[in-house]
C-alpha cells in the first residue's frame, strides 16, 4: 500500500536538476522558458532544484568534452535512485555539429546511461515536455503501474 | 489527564497533514499571482512520498541523526502548543530541532551547508527574541505564559497587542522562509546556495525535514490564531488573511541580506515591542 | 557530628593542603587527593541529610581569623609591593587601617557572633564545591602530569598547585558557611590570594601580568566588602548575617540607609563575579592550567559572588536599588553573550558564558520575586556542573590537539570520539530543554515579566547564547564516516568528565525532587510563598508550567527513536559533500579538484562577525555602560 503511494508520489513529483555540458545555452533558455508561466511545468510537480541529492531527473544539454565528462558522471552518480537521465537538444544526443572536434567526447549516452532524447536546435519547450513525459511513462512501466 | 492525551495525539497526525494541504494552497496562490495554474494542492504530499522512496544518501551518521530529532522537536512544540502548554516552554521546544537542524548542517564540510548552517543561525538569532518578546507581551495581557490562560480571554488579544503581530509577523516570514528573508534555504523554486542549509540532506531524511516543515508551519500559524481566541471565524479569517499576506510579501520583495535582516527584524522589532508595551501600561 | 563535618568541610582541606605543599611522590598525592575527594563528597552529602544548622566553634577561632585577615592582607600588600601596583598598595592598605580599626575600637564589646550557619542554599553550595570542586582535583591529577611533562618542567611544580587548589575547596566551604561577616571576610580573602597564586602558576609573563590584575579587581572587591561589613555593623549592630536576614526588611524600610552597605556588599559580589567593567580578569585568567579554570573561575569562586548577592537579596527585595541590580545583571548577560558570540577560543567562550549566566543569576537576585530567586539558585547548581564539564573537556581537547582554538575542534569526532560526546552532552545540558539550566533560564525569563527593560536584554541574551553554543556542537560532528579512532585518556581525567556528565543528565531528571527538598524551603523562608508547586513532577504555577518527567521521556523517546535511525546508515548511503560536480577526497580530507588540476581541500569558518562582537571594540561600549549603571545605582538606588 505504501509502495503504491511512492509509486504515485514518483510520478507526481519529479524534481530536476539541470546541467549545461558546454551548450550554446539554446536549448538551456528553451528549459528554462519551460518554467515560465506560458509553460508551467510547476503544474507537473516539476521542480527545478539545482542540487543533484534532491533531483529525479537530470537534463542535460550540450556535448561532453573531455573537460567535463567527470563532472557529468559525478553529477549522475551523487543523484540517488531511482534517477532518469534526459538528453536534450542535438548536441546532448550525439554531440550535434561538433562532434567531430577534437576535444569533444560526443553525446550523453557516451559518458551516462539515458532515457529519453529531445532532438532539437534549440529543443522546443513543448518537446522538452513531451521528453519529460515520456521519462515518465518510462518509469511507470518500470514500477509496473498502468495508465 | 485522557483528554489531554487524546489532543496531543490528534496535533501529531493532524499537524503535519494540515501542514501539507497549507502549502500547497501556498504554492497554488503563488502561481496564480505569478500567472500561471502551479502544482495540485496535495502535491507537497506527492513530493514527500516521492522522497521517502528515494536511496537514503547523508555524509555522515550525525546528519542522519539531526535530521530525526528537528522532525521530533518540530512535532513536540505543536503537540505543547495544542494542549495548552507554556508559550515559553514550546518555544525552547522549538529551538531544541532548530539546533539539531544547524548541527546537521554543520556537520558535513561542503561550504554551501556551512554557509547556510551559519546563515540559519543568524536567521535564528534574529526570530528568536522576537518570539520570547512577542510571548511576554502575551503573559503581560492574560497574566500567564500558558496557553489556555489565552482561551479565558474575552476580547482578542489583537486589540490589545496589535503591534506585537508585526513582531510576529516578522517571526513568521523568517521561519516560513519567505523573501525578504529566506537567507539559509528557501522553499522549492528559488535557490540560495544550491539549497543552503539543506543542501546535503536527501531521500527520507529531505522528506523528515520537509515534514518538520509542516509541523512549524502549523505551530506559527497557530501563534497567528491565539491573536484571536474568542472567535473561531475570526480565527481562521485572521490566520487566512496573514497566510495571504505572507505569500504576497514573498512574491513582491527579493531576498535581502543578513545585515538588514538583523537590523531589521531586530530594532523594528523591539522598536514595535517599546511601543506597544508603553502603551499598555498607559491604559 | 555537626562540628565533625564542619570540620572535615572547612578545616580539613587546609591542612591536607599543608600536608601536599611538602609531600614530593607522585602517587603518595593522588592516593590522598582521592581520598579527600571521597572524604568531602560524603561530608557534604552527610551536611544535607543533616538540614540546616547553626554551629559556634570555641572563641579561640575568632582571633585565629584576626589573625589570618592580617597575614592575607600583609602577604597581598607585600605582592602589591613587589609589583609596585600602586592599587593594590593603597587599597590593601585602607583595608588593613579600616580591620585594624575596627577589630581593636570598635568590636570592643564582643558579643559572640556564631561563626557558622548553613540554610539550604547554603548547602546546595557545600554540595556543589564539595562535589564538583572534588571532581575537579582528581581530573587535575591526571592534567597536570600531562601538563608538565608537556612543558618539559625541571622541577614539578604541582606541589604548589594542588596546595592552592585544595586551600581553595576549604576557603570556599567556610564562605558559604559563614554566619560572622568577619570569618566570610576571611574566607573572601583567602579565595582572592588563591585564585591570583593559581593565575600565575605557570610563572610566564602573560601569567604575572594577568593575575596581577585579577588581584587589583579582586582586592578592589575585598575592599568595598570590608567597608560593606564596618557599614553594616554600624547600622545594625550585629556581624551576623542570619540574624541581619531576620531583621532586614524592617532596615530597608526605615530610612534606607542599610542600601548603602548592601551597595558596597553587592559591589564586592559583582568584582568577584567578573561583572563589567571588571570582566577582563576572568577572560585573562584562561592562561591558567585548566583545573583552575574550570575550579576556581567557572563553578565555584566566581559563585562566591553571587552567592552574596543572592543571599542578601531578601535585604533588599522591593527597593529602586533592586530595580537598578535587575538592570545591571541583565545588560551584563547581553554584552558579554554578544562577546562570546564573537571569539573563536574556546576557553573564552566558556569564560564569557559565564560571566553571561553569572549576569543572569544577578540580574533575577534583582527582580528578587520568589520565583526569580528559585532561578537564581537552581541556575547556581546546573551551571555549575555543566560549566565545570566543558572546562574540564576543553582541557582534555586541548592536550590532546595542541589548540584550544574551536576552529581546530573540527571534526574531532573522529579523533576523539568519547570527548566530543560528553563535550556534546555539556553544551546541550546548557542550552536545550529538558535539562536544568534551561528550566532555571525558563524561570528567570518568566520571572522577569513585570520589568520589561530587563525582558527586552533577556530575550536577546538568549538569542545569542544559542548562537555560540550550536555551531560550536555543529563542528564537533564535522567528521567523516566511519570508525573513530579509540581514544587514550588517563582515568583521572576520564572518570570526572563522565561521572559530571552523568550528574548533569541525572539532576536534571530529579529537578522536582531538587526544588522541593533544596529550593522551595529555603525560598519560603524568606519570601513567605514557594513560587511553583510541583503536580506530576511538573512545576506549575498560574505564570506558567515547565513539564518535566513528560518532556523528558517524549524528548528521550524521541532522541532514542533518532538514534536507532542514525545506526541503520550503512557506508553504502554515505555520498561525498556537494561540490558542483568535482568533488575529489584526498586523505579523508573532503574537497574539490581545483583549477591547475589539484586537490583544494574544503575549508570554512564560523562567522565571528568582529564588526558587531569584535572584543576590543565592543568591551569599550559595554565597560562604559555598565560603569555608567554602577554609578546610577550607586546614586539613584543606594543613596
Amino acid at each position: 500500500m505504501l509502495g503504491n503511494m511512492i509509486n504515485k508520489g514518483r510520478i507526481k513529483s519529479p524534481w530536476v536538476v539541470h546541467f549545461d555540458c558546454g551548450s550554446c545555452n539554446g536549448c538551456d533558455i528553451e528549459v528554462l522558458a519551460c518554467l515560465t508561466p506560458l509553460y508551467d511545468i510547476e503544474r507537473f510537480g516539476i521542480v527545478n532544484v539545482g542540487n543533484p541529492k534532491h533531483a529525479d531527473v537530470l537534463l542535460v544539454t550540450g556535448t561532453v568534452n573531455k573537460r567535463n565528462q567527470h563532472v557529468l558522471k559525478n553529477i549522475y552518480e551523487q543523484m540517488p535512485g531511482p534517477k532518469a537521465v534526459i538528453a536534450i537538444g542535438a548536441c546532448g544526443c550525439s554531440g550535434g555539429v561538433f562532434r567531430e572536434a577534437y576535444n569533444v567526447v560526443g553525446g550523453v549516452d557516451k559518458v551516462i546511461p539515458v532515457d529519453v532524447y529531445v532532438p532539437g536546435c534549440p529543443a522546443r519547450p513543448e518537446a522538452i515536455i513531451d521528453g519529460v513525459v515520456a521519462a515518465l511513462e518510462k518509469v511507470k512501466t518500470i514500477l509496473g503501474m498502468t495508465a | 489527564m485522557i483528554s489531554t492525551i487524546i489532543l496531543a495525539i490528534l496535533a501529531l497526525v493532524l499537524a503535519p497533514l494540515a501542514g501539507a494541504l497549507i502549502t500547497g494552497v501556498d504554492r497554488r496562490i503563488t502561481a496564480w499571482l505569478q500567472s500561471r495554474y502551479g502544482p495540485p494542492i496535495l502535491q507537497p504530499m506527492y513530493d514527500v512520498l516521492k522522497l521517502l522512496g528515494k536511496e537514503p544518501r547523508v555524509v555522515n551518521t550525525w546528519q542522519a541523526l539531526c535530521a530525526y530529532v528537528y522532525v521530533v522537536g518540530a512535532a513536540l512544540s505543536v503537540v505543547l502548543l495544542f494542549t495548552g502548554a507554556d508559550l515559553l516552554l514550546l518555544f525552547f521546544v522549538l529551538t531544541v530541532g532548530a539546533v539539531f537542524l544547524v548541527m546537521g548542517a554543520l556537520a558535513s564540510p561542503s561550504p554551501y551547508s556551512q554557509i547556510g548552517g551559519q546563515r540559519e543561525l543568524l536567521q535564528m538569532l534574529a526570530y528568536e527574541p522576537l518570539l520570547i518578546l512577542v510571548f511576554a507581551a502575551i503573559a503581560t495581557v492574560t497574566g500567564s505564559f500558558k496557553v489556555s490562560a489565552v482561551f479565558e480571554l474575552s476580547r482578542p488579544l489583537l486589540y490589545d497587542i496589535p503591534l506585537m503581530y508585526i513582531v510576529l509577523g516578522y517571526a513568521l516570514t523568517i521561519k516560513l522562509r519567505k523573501s525578504p528573508f529566506d537567507i539559509s534555504a528557501s522553499q522549492h523554486a528559488h535557490q540560495e546556495l544550491v539549497r543552503g542549509v539543506y543542501t546535503e540532506y536527501s531521500g527520507p531524511f529531505l522528506a523528515m525535514i520537509e515534514i518538520a516543515h509542516w509541523y512549524e508551519v502549523v505551530l506559527v500559524l497557530g501563534l497567528c490564531g491565539l491573536f484571536w481566541s474568542t472567535g473561531v471565524v475570526g480565527m481562521i479569517v485572521l490566520v487566512a488573511v496573514t497566510y495571504l499576506a505572507e505569500i504576497i510579501v514573498d512574491n513582491v520583495t527579493a531576498r535581502l541580506t543578513w545585515h538588514f535582516m538583523l537590523k531589521s527584524a531586530i530594532g523594528t522589532g523591539v522598536a514595535l515591542t517599546v511601543v506597544n508595551m508603553i502603551w499598555l501600561y498607559a491604559q | 557530628m555537626l562540628d565533625t563535618l564542619v570540620f572535615v568541610t572547612v578545616l580539613l582541606p587546609f591542612l591536607v593542603a599543608a600536608v601536599l605543599l611538602v609531600l614530593r611522590e607522585q602517587n603518595m598525592r593522588k592516593v590522598i587527593l582521592v581520598a579527600t575527594a571521597g572524604v568531602l563528597i560524603l561530608a557534604s552529602l552527610a551536611m544535607l541529610r543533616g538540614g540546616a544548622f547553626i554551629l559556634s566553634p570555641a572563641a579561640s577561632y575568632d582571633g585565629l581569623i584576626t589573625l589570618g585577615d592580617f597575614v592575607i592582607l600583609f602577604v597581598v600588600l607585600f605582592v602589591g609591593f613587589k609589583r609596585k601596583n600602586q592599587i593594590i598598595l593603597w587599597l590593601t592598605a585602607a583595608q588593613l587601617v579600616a580591620l585594624f580599626w575596627f577589630e581593636f575600637f570598635t568590636l570592643k564589646e564582643h558579643v559572640p557572633t556564631p561563626a557558622f550557619f548553613a540554610d539550604d542554599l547554603s548547602l546546595v553550595m557545600v554540595l556543589v564545591v564539595s562535589i564538583v570542586g572534588s571532581l575537579i582535583a582528581v581530573y587535575g591529577i591526571g592534567y597536570m602530569r600531562e601538563h608538565e611533562e608537556h612543558l618539559h618542567l625541571p622541577k614539578s611544580r604541582q606541589p604548589r598547585f594542588f596546595f592552592f587548589i585544595v586551600l581553595f575547596l576549604g576557603a570556599m566551604n567556610g564562605l558559604v558557611l559563614a554566619n560572622n561577616l568577619l570569618w566570610m571576610y576571611f574566607f573572601w580573602e583567602c579565595t582572592t590570594l588563591c585564585s591570583f597564586m593559581l593565575i600565575g602558576h605557570d610563572d610566564t609573563e602573560i601569567a604575572r601580568k594577568n593575575s596581577e590584575r585579577a588581584l587589583w579587581m579582586n582586592v578592589l572587591g575585598g575592599t568595598a566588602f570590608l567597608f560593606g561589613v564596618i557599614l553594616l555593623h554600624k547600622i545594625t549592630g550585629t556581624l551576623s548575617l542570619q540574624e541581619i536576614l531576620a531583621r532586614g526588611p524592617e532596615f530597608a524600610v526605615a530610612g534606607g540607609a542599610i542600601l548603602a552597605p548592601m551597595f558596597l556588599l553587592v559591589f564586592a559580589g559583582m568584582t568577584k563575579s567578573a561583572q563589567a567593567p571588571f570582566q577582563s580578569w576572568l577572560t585573562g585568567a584562561m592562561v591558567a592550567p585548566t583545573p583552575v579554570s574550570a575550579l576556581l573561575h567557572s563553578s565555584t569562586m566566581v559563585k562566591a559572588g553571587v552567592y552574596l548577592i543572592v543571599r542578601l537579596a531578601p535585604i533588599y527585595a522591593g527597593t529602586y536599588f533592586s530595580n537598578f541590580v535587575a538592570l545591571f545583571g541583565a545588560f551584563c548577560f547581553l554584552a558579554t553573550a554578544a562577546l562570546a558570540a564573537g571569539q573563536s577560543n574556546g576557553k573564552k567562550i566558556l569564560a564569557y558564558s559565564t560571566i553571561s549566566n553569572l549576569a543572569l543569576i544577578i540580574a533575577c537576585a534583582g527582580i528578587n520575586t520568589p520565583a526569580a530567586i528559585t532561578a537564581a539558585i537552581l541556575l547556581i547548581l546546573f551551571h555549575a556542573i555543566s560549566k565545570a564539564l566543558l572546562f574540564l573537556c576543553v582541557g582534555a581537547i586541548e592536550q590532546k590537539i595542541g589548540s584550544r582554538d574551536i576552529e581546530d575542534m573540527r571534526g574531532l569526532y573522529s579523533r576523539m570520539p568519547r570527548t566530543t560526546v560528553v563535550t556534546l552532552i555539556g553544551v546541550l545540558t546548557m542550552m536545550l530543554p529538558p535539562f536544568g539550566m534551561l528550566m532555571a533560564k525558563w524561570m528567570a525569563i518568566e520571572s522577569a515579566h513585570g520589568q520589561f527593560l530587563v525582558m527586552v536584554m533577556l530575550a536577546l541574551g538568549s538569542g545569542l547564547t544559542v548562537l555560540f553554543w550550536c555551531r560550536w556542537a555543529g563542528i564537533l560532528l564535522a567528521s567523516p564516516f566511519g570508525k573513530p579512532v579509540p581514544e587514550t585518556q588517563a582515568s583521572s581525567v576520564r572518570a570526572p568528565l563522565y561521572i559530571l556528565a552523568t550528574l548533569a543528565i541525572f539532576i536534571s531528571l530529579l529537578s522536582p525532587v531538587v526544588y522541593s527538598y533544596l529550593v522551595a524551603p529555603v525560598v519560603a523562608m524568606y519570601y513567605k510563598t514557594a513560587p511553583y508547586t510541583i503536580s506530576f513532577g511538573n512545576f506549575d504555577s498560574t505564570m506558567g508550567a515547565f513539564i518535566i518527567y513528560p518532556l523528558f521521556i517524549l524528548l528521550g523517546l524521541g532522541g532514542y527513536f533518532a538514534v536507532k535511525q542514525a545506526r541503520k546508515v550503512t557506508a553504502a548511503q554515505i555520498a561525498a559533500p556537494y561540490m558542483c560536480g568535482e568533488q575529489l577526497t584526498v586523505d579523508g580530507k573532503a574537497g574539490f579538484l581545483g583549477p591547475l588540476g589539484q586537490h583544494v581541500p574544503a575549508t570554512s569558518s564560523n562567522y565571528y562577525l568582529a564588526q558587531f562582537f569584535g572584543e576590543a571594540m565592543l568591551s569599550k561600549w559595554v565597560n562604559v555602560i555598565a560603569l555608567a549603571v554602577l554609578v546610577i545605582m550607586l546614586f539613584g538606588g543606594a543613596l
